[in-house]
């Protein structure tokens, strides 16, 4: 009893330590996000004045921007209005950035949240099962096509899709999206080959990891004296195997959540989704920063959430730390 | 097939439509926009009555700015013709002017001119389209701080109202050219009332006297207007409203079309066209544009300060095989900056730069260059852009000009190209042209126009052949002025035009009555939608 | 700094019997060994391109556009009538040379990065390791997009993008083998022995931390070359006339309805080059991780 109140106050001070180590990386975050407004060459005020622009037009944007502060000071008041939910207007259209990202960011989510899923439900058994075969053809046959899965590049793989799935059999639509929050099941349909192109990865990712924890975990002398006691080797899987890999498989799941939203910027492009990833190419193309800072901030925020829920996960459910 | 029908359940909910009434389908059989040839035979789809739907269209870009005085992209006018209706308008084919708005309009004398309105038209939010409403517009154009269109109307001194239904403008200068120039932008008539509730701008409440109301505007995805039911006089539009779907890569644009996702996908590339006329049930609309691609010369710049390098640029390069490689044979070789079939083409200044690499050599061995130039180029990062560029470093090559292409976004191109920096001998890029050639002549080519990057002033004699091409109401007098602007500019090889784009539309076997026009910039005003 | 590193990686690969080692390790790795066969046909081909392709990859025939394979054409012939194959050979160089420009940027920044987090310790490392942290929360690709875009678009400024994404990766391990090695015994007895802290970086504590390095970078190289494809694609990469696999790709794409085998071959080949860089790389780990292996 005593080893187990003592590993939950571990795991509470383990628990608090993690949100601490959140916070600054949040505040570093926003600060990269901000200097990336100063790596573009030229002077921004004189790109916002646009053509023929007089020099007392460009002052007054440099006024009307605050431009003509220090630099900090400029970081410090976009880092306030950003934290009361202001990330500005595009230079070119005028949307608010909110409006873009909570726009934008659902079907980005979607489709991302679509192949991660995907990647779990087939890159789990593919992975048990390459295991409990290890060394037979099936396993090398997983394994190889578990190879290719982490090396084809997921926007061509999108590419081929689209020309046999959508244009060649018409099983699902070329190009567009349809915004879960307006028809789910719409949404889902739509997301279905840009999440499919995307989850390649994911799937190898598990599958090798899942199979080469597996069998490491088959492979030690504990779980030999298990076989040798007589248990079946399912539940063997089971209670020493699965459970043990779990705490591993979340967070191998978590940087995948990284990648793969990472990765949507190029399918997306593929797709022609309206998602997160185009907004922020389309507005480093035509120099909109302040759409690119909103939105790349936005993913960031994300995956530091993520990244924090998936170690106080790994923290609460991790069995080595209650043995401790 | 479950999905369709899915697709048809957004579409009833995101138009306000209630069919039309079959008043005001005669009344749109009728439409004087139609302009005959604009409907096909009447019978196949009048029947269809109440069920007109949306048009789901694929749009090449992001609006700049809904506003028209605000926006800055060439792009923006197929969204803004459905919501604004301009004072001027102009014949499909040969973009000659047209009564919009304005009913007619007569120069009483050179300085002088008189617009009549046309009575009963009203905005979207029903306030009336009268003479009060066109001197705000007009001023706002040409006075605001943000208008983008204030070089449009220059010429303008005042404008007056003379009437209820009457605008007087008196101008600095003769200038013929205003008509059409308020077919563009500057026509485009926008709700005083909106302006004033938005403090002045409209970039995303759009109100205007279009056949379209705006509905809904996500960046980067789509605009949506809804049919406005006041339309006025008799041309009632069709279709309950128009879906703009912006889908910026072409290929991925004609495949929504071919896949269900739209109904007319616009600014489609020349190699799609072999498979638009592939698809039984896709049909194309191809027609010239006076959109032209073109390779801009910075003449401050050596060696491109010298008259004969600039048409060795000319000679060296092979349009007809430039537009079979780029554009699969879908363009008009550019000899000059107007397409043949617009009412000011000059045939003369057209015969001056046939192909020819040895005539190249020869001038730049002439001008002082035996062993040929390098040359610092531009130009944009789009595949497209970049198979141009693949295309001429190959036909420069031949002649005796090396050098490698810099490519980068339009915006930073652009902007470093004709703006402060000056960088760069020439610039791969396009005019898109405008409705009257004189303001695509001063745009490019007078000493202070940006798009001058060397601000190298012109030839002698272009100003005043410029003035004279402003200053007739006579299209004879106006077209020979501007053929000899045409001739010195080329003459001087102050640019070298490539080819015309040609229009290309795909649209499925729903669509109706679309047609294209030589501005390049659709208008779908006259479309329906069958079944 | 970068060219001691380099050096000192040399220096781990000359240590007398390593070259056999490597060989003996080949020789019981058949995986690894037709990785390397296949990387160094690559490689080769790619460098020695411009006078072993059958063809100039910039020539171009309008006469016969988008052709299917031929006796003259292996792979056939591109949207300007030029030969695919010899543009894949061209362009592998490329590709390949952004691969080793973002993993050399990688390293140049990661390692001393990592370096001095580790062997300094206190406040200095929990501040680099918070900046790698930060960094490593960056959607790669779309930090790599938002920088090229920043600094102009370009195969060598996307590529120091994509390098700059990369290196936390490499500060992160960097700095884990650092402090386990800082621990080690020999360590604290060079330092006895009054040798400057520099000097115990670059000659103790780099050559035991570099092997992790090796592996991570041969694993980087097959990310890298994706990279690459994706910006290219995006249009961020290679500029006229030049030519690489992802802007092969990009451009067999706007072909795709018509002619989809332009996409297959550059698509194709970045796989098979990223497989063999992944296998390498997992072949190397297993050798020299040591708690897989004995020795070390």
């Amino acid at each position: 009893m005593a080893t187990a109140v003592k590993a939950n106050r571990v795991k509470q001070k383990m628990v608090v330590s993690r949100l601490l180590q959140a916070l600054p990386i949040l505040v570093l975050a926003t600060f990269i996000v901000f200097s990336l407004m100063q790596l573009i060459p030229g002077d921004v005020a004189v790109t916002l004045a646009g053509e023929n622009a007089s020099a007392e037009r460009i002052a007054q944007i440099r006024e009307a921007y605050g431009l003509n502060q220090p630099f900090l000071a400029q970081y410090g008041d976009w880092l306030w209005r950003a934290v009361q939910g202001d990330l500005g207007a595009s230079l070119l259209s005028g949307e608010p950035v909110a409006q873009t990202i909570a726009r934008t960011f659902p079907n980005t989510l979607m489709i991302a949240v679509y192949a991660v899923l995907l990647s779990v439900l087939v890159g789990v058994p593919l992975g048990i099962l390459a295991a409990t075969r290890s060394g037979s053809p099936l396993d090398s046959g997983i394994m190889g096509a578990a190879s290719l899965g982490v090396a084809v590049p997921n926007f061509w793989f999108g590419m081929i899709l689209v020309l046999y799935l959508a244009l060649t059999f018409k099983l699902f639509p070329a190009t567009g999206f349809v915004s879960p929050r307006e028809d789910f099941s719409a949404a889902l349909w739509y997301a279905t080959l840009p999440a499919l192109a995307l989850c390649t990865n994911g799937i190898a990712e598990i599958a090798r990891q899942l199979r080469s924890s597996l069998v490491e975990i088959q492979s030690s002398q504990h779980v030999r004296t298990l076989h040798a006691k007589g248990l079946s080797p399912a539940r063997i899987l089971w209670k020493h195997g699965l459970k043990n890999v779990s705490v591993n498989l979340l967070t191998v799941v978590g940087l995948l959540f990284n990648k793969i939203l990472a990765a949507t910027v190029v399918v997306e492009a593929v797709f022609a989704i309206p998602g997160i990833g185009s907004s922020i190419v389309n507005a480093v193309l035509q120099g909109d920063f302040p759409v690119v800072q909103g939105a790349v901030l936005a993913m960031v925020v994300t995956v530091i959430l993520v990244n924090l829920f998936t170690d106080l996960a790994c923290t609460v459910l991790d069995p080595r730390i209650s043995e401790a | 097939m479950k999905k369709q029908n899915r697709d048809q359940q957004k579409t009833e909910l995101t138009v306000n439509g209630n069919g039309v009434s079959r008043r005001a389908f005669m009344g749109y059989l009728s439409g004087a926009l139609a302009a005959g040839t604009l409907i096909g035979p009447t019978g196949s789809w009048a029947q269809s009555g109440g069920k007109t739907g949306l048009l789901r269209v694929g749009a090449n870009a992001n609006p700049s700015s809904l506003d028209p005085a605000t926006g800055g992209s060439g792009s923006d006018h197929v969204f803004l013709y459905t919501i604004y209706d301009t004072l001027v308008a102009w014949d499909f084919d040969t973009l000659k002017a047209e009564p919009g708005l304005a009913e007619r309009w007569r120069f009483t004398d050179p300085k002088t001119l008189v617009l009549t309105l046309k009575k009963g038209v009203r905005f979207h939010d029903g306030s009336a389209l009268n003479a009060e409403a066109v001197k705000i517009n007009l001023d706002r154009n040409r006075g605001a701080e943000f208008s983008n269109i204030r070089a449009d109307l220059a010429s303008v001194d005042n404008v007056t109202v003379t009437g209820d239904h009457e605008v007087t403008l008196a101008l600095k200068n003769p200038d013929t050219a205003l008509p059409l120039i308020l077919s563009d932008r500057a026509g485009m008539m926008v709700s005083p009332a909106a302006l004033e509730k938005h403090g002045g701008r409209v970039d995303r409440d759009p109100v205007g006297a279009g056949f379209m109301r705006f509905a809904n505007w996500a960046d980067g995805s789509e605009v949506v207007v809804s049919r406005f039911d006041d339309y006025h006089g008799k041309d009632r539009p069709a279709l309950e409203g128009i879906e703009f779907k912006i889908i910026t890569d072409s290929a991925t644009r004609l495949r929504a079309v071919m896949s269900g996702q739209a109904d007319l996908a616009y600014h489609l590339d020349g190699r799609q066209k072999p498979l638009v006329e592939k698809m039984p049930t896709l049909s194309g609309s191809v027609s010239s544009t006076i959109y032209v691609y073109q390779l801009y010369m910075n003449m401050s710049r050596k060696p491109m300060d010298d008259v004969r390098v600039r048409q060795a640029i000319n000679h060296a390069i092979d349009r007809d095989a430039f537009i079979r490689a780029t554009m699969a044979g879908a363009g008009e070789p550019a000899y000059m900056n107007l397409p043949e079939s617009h009412w000011a083409f000059d045939k003369q200044t057209a015969g001056l730069y046939p192909h020819d690499p040895e005539k190249a050599k020869a001038l730049l061995a002439e001008a002082g260059y035996p062993d040929g130039i390098e040359l610092d180029l531009r130009g944009y990062n789009d595949q497209s852009s970049v198979q141009m560029q693949e295309v001429l470093l190959a036909q420069f090559a031949k002649a005796g000009i090396r050098g490698r292409f810099r490519t980068g976004t339009i915006a930073d191109m652009s902007a470093s190209y004709f703006g402060q920096e000056k960088t760069g001998d020439m610039l791969l890029s396009a005019w898109t042209g405008r409705p009257d050639p004189s303001l695509s002549y001063s745009l490019m080519y007078t000493e202070d126009a940006y798009f001058n990057a060397g601000s190298v002033a012109p030839p002698d004699g272009f100003n005043e052949a410029l003035l004279a091409s402003r200053s007739s109401d006579d299209l004879d007098q106006r077209k020979a002025a501007l053929a000899k602007v045409q001739r010195l500019v080329m003459g001087n090889a102050l640019v070298a035009p490539l080819a015309f784009r040609q229009s290309i539309v795909a649209s499925n076997d729903k669509v109706t009555g679309y047609r294209n026009n030589l501005l390049g910039k659709p208008k779908f005003n006259g479309v329906s939608l069958k079944g | 700094m970068n060219t001691s590193t380099v050096n000192d990686i040399a220096e781990v690969w000359d240590e007398p019997g390593l070259g056999r080692r490597a060989l003996n390790w080949l020789r019981g790795d058949p995986r690894a060994a037709f990785s390397l066969v296949v990387l160094v046909v690559i490689l080769g081909a790619a460098l020695l391109a411009p006078w072993l392709a059958p063809h100039d990859p910039t020539a171009q025939n309008f006469d016969r556009m988008l052709n299917g394979p031929s006796a003259e054409h292996w792979l056939g012939t591109d949207d300007l009538g030029r030969d695919v194959f010899s543009r894949l050979m061209h362009g592998g160089a490329n590709s390949l040379y952004a691969a080793l420009l973002a993993v050399a940027v990688a390293l140049v920044i990661g390692v001393p990065l990592g370096l001095i987090a580790g062997f300094a310790g206190g406040w200095t490392d929990t501040l680099i390791s918070r900046v790698i942290d930060t960094f490593l929360s960056f959607p790669a690709i779309i930090l790599a997009v938002a920088v090229t875009g920043a600094m102009g678009i370009g195969l060598t400024n996307a590529m120091f993008s994509v390098g700059l994404v990369f290196a936390p990766q490499i500060a992160r391990l960097i700095r884990a083998r650092t402090l386990v090695v800082r621990r080690e015994l020999y360590v604290d007895a060079a330092r006895c022995f009054g040798a400057s802290p520099l000097r115990l970086l670059w000659r103790h504590v780099l050559p035991n931390a570099i092997q992790p390095v090796i592996v991570q970078s041969t694993l980087l190289l097959a990310v890298a070359l994706l990279a690459e494809a994706s910006l290219s694609f995006l249009g961020l990469g290679v500029q006229p006339p030049d030519v690489s696999w992802g802007a092969m790709i990009a451009r067999g794409y706007m072909y795709m309805s018509i002619v989809p085998e332009q996409m297959y071959a550059p698509g194709v080949i970045i796989m098979i080059t990223a497989v063999a860089f992944n296998a390498l790389g997992e072949s190397l780990r297993a050798a020299l991780d040591p708690t897989i292996k004995g020795h070390s």
